[in-house]
């Protein structure tokens, strides 16, 4: 039993290893949380919560979980969302430490959030590229798609942030902050950003989706700007075989290691996460506030 | 903030005012599943068909009918239904107690939880308490989303609850049901009264799982770890995106390839 901010949440199973080649136990996981959670609450606040738990370990079987556990205690925040079809879901807000905490005890090694507030569900606060490795390709294409993206977006006064998605790809966000923006803009938007790239980068970049297309190439895959779907939260742990983090990164780094040739070093594991916020703070705090406009939509 | 509330406003009778919110008590447990064509595993939508014409029938051109006969109908539009619709209402106004047993369990539609407000704390306990002990329900009468509700108020461990009636005349007669009256044999009444003795438990739904909702979610578990999901394709249309983005975004190309 556990007791935070006065509130009585019991903790289960602390020493069950999640990630078997690390050794990293579920009570460690709970304390990465703890520790980036001034950082990685603001980006998860107001967010219809996807659990993508792990009870036995990021070796072992997974489940979603987008409906909120009905038997989440009485302080956990919720609210009512209407899904595809139509009907009404209860789900999860992890507003605060104590919620964060109760998810993670459920191993939810992952958190997944969509790119609108639940309150305003078609109108999302960014666009995103998600720029996905096919078979044959790797993170140093990702990388120069990356930076000539910046530089593309730049062309047009939109700045935009990277950050890694912990796995084999990057994620390059635009905030918006308009209340006016919906998913069919920055649908739009991303799309024809990803076909002008592709038109100008045959070899390196892909807009489609059907795998045989995406060989040795890197798919922007501009489909995730929707409000069905949902991306890994930034500062998220992933569950592949290391404790590794969705980690905003500086455009300086992104040119550095593509230019060192050594684009591996990017992934950023829990511990690092930790030093490099207190040594930098939150490098996604732009996405909460700054405003612009998507051009010519 | 714990649960959503779906409704705010007051309690009252007499001089008793309690403000409360209510929230739902049962979530169905039902496993949902999206239709989906086999083709290529698009989301299927449904929309109003006309036989006679084997056409689909836009929302702007369909109308209610009530049926009064063969082929004869009596059309209502929306704002003629909403003319008649009754005001939201703030309160639930509690016009007699009874006595909770004497409201046949046929009558109980659909449950949800009363939640002090802020300040009504003292009076919701008291009321819960009292109801308790007298075993009563209050009978309200309220409207919430349009539609108006008869509804008994009863204590439910020391909480409130809220539910929602059937009027009376939505209650079928069950006169056909009774089979002819016929003399019932002492003997007879005892020994059902052993076996039912015999059968006696108490009341703990918690051993009864929904056994199909389980079986369904055992045999989702395991398909999903054979195979992996079937998804749709996206619409893959080659269209291209604005005009005038295009153009940015083209003469933005250009001047990034220079430099690079």
């Amino acid at each position: 039993m556990a007791q935070i901010a006065g509130r009585n949440l019991s903790l289960s199973n602390l020493e069950k290893v999640l990630y078997p080649s690390t050794g990293f136990t579920k009570a460690h996981v709970l304390e990465y949380y703890r520790l980036v959670s001034p950082y990685i609450l603001p980006h998860l606040r107001g967010r219809a919560l996807t659990l993508k738990r792990y009870p036995d370990g990021v070796a072992e079987e997974y489940f979603f979980e987008k409906r909120c556990p009905s038997h989440r205690p009485s302080w956990v925040a919720t609210t009512e969302i209407t899904r595809g079809n139509g009907e009404p879901m209860t789900v999860c807000l992890v507003n605060d430490l104590d919620t964060l905490m109760w998810v993670e005890n459920l191993a939810s090694l992952e958190l997944h959030v969509p790119l609108a507030r639940a309150d305003t569900p078609e109108n999302p606060d960014a666009v995103v590229f998600d720029l996905d490795p096919g078979n044959g390709a790797g993170i140093l294409d990702c990388l120069r798609v990356a930076l000539i993206l910046r530089d593309l977006l730049a062309g047009l006064k939109l700045a935009c942030f990277p950050k890694t998605s912990g796995m084999k790809g990057l994620h390059v966000l635009a905030p918006l902050n308009q209340k006016k923006t919906t998913f069919d803009d920055t649908k739009k938007f991303s799309k024809s950003v990803a076909q002008v790239l592709e038109r100008n980068y045959p070899d390196l970049v892909t807009s489609k989706m059907a795998k045989e297309q995406r060989v040795k190439k890197v798919f922007i895959n501009w489909s995730q700007n929707d409000s069905s779907k949902t991306m890994v939260c930034v500062y998220s742990l992933r569950a592949g075989e290391r404790p590794t983090v969705s980690f905003p990164m500086t455009w300086k780094e992104l040119e550095h290691l593509e230019s060192n040739g050594n684009p591996d070093k990017i992934q950023v594991e829990q511990s690092e996460a930790v030093n490099r916020l207190k040594k930098s703070g939150d490098l996604f705090g732009e996405m909460l506030i700054m405003k612009q406009r998507l051009p010519y939509i | 903030m714990a649960m959503q509330s779906i409704w705010s406003g007051t309690i009252s009778f007499s001089l008793v005012a309690i403000p409360v919110q209510l929230v739902r008590a049962v979530e169905p447990g039902r496993v949902s599943f999206r239709l989906l064509h086999t083709k290529d595993y698009s989301p299927l939508s449904r929309r109003m068909f006309c036989p006679r014409e084997e056409k689909m029938v836009e929302p702007e051109d369909i109308i209610r009918g009530y049926e009064i006969g063969p082929d004869k109908y009596i059309t209502v539009t929306d704002e003629e239904l909403e003319s008649v619709s009754p005001e939201r209402s703030r309160t639930i106004e509690i016009v007699e107690f009874v006595d909770l047993k004497d409201i046949d369990s046929i009558y109980y539609d659909h449950p949800y939880y009363l939640v002090p407000s802020k300040g009504g704390e003292k009076a919701y306990q008291l009321l819960a308490e009292v109801m308790r002990r007298t075993n009563k329900a209050g009978l309200a009468k309220f409207v919430m989303g349009e539609r108006e509700y008869l509804v008994a108020i009863k204590n439910i461990e020391g909480a409130l609850s809220l539910i929602t009636l059937h009027f009376s005349e939505e209650i079928l007669p069950d006169d056909d049901i009774l089979p002819g009256a016929s003399p019932i044999e002492t003997l007879e009444t005892a020994r059902m009264k052993k076996i039912i003795k015999e059968m006696t438990a108490d009341f703990n739904p918690a051993e009864h799982a929904n056994e199909r909702r389980k079986s369904i979610l055992t045999l989702l578990k395991k398909k999903a770890k054979k195979q992996p999901p079937v998804t749709p394709p996206d619409i893959e249309d080659d269209e291209e995106g604005p005009v005038d983005l295009v153009a940015a975004l083209e003469a933005s190309m250009r001047k990034v390839k220079k430099n690079r």
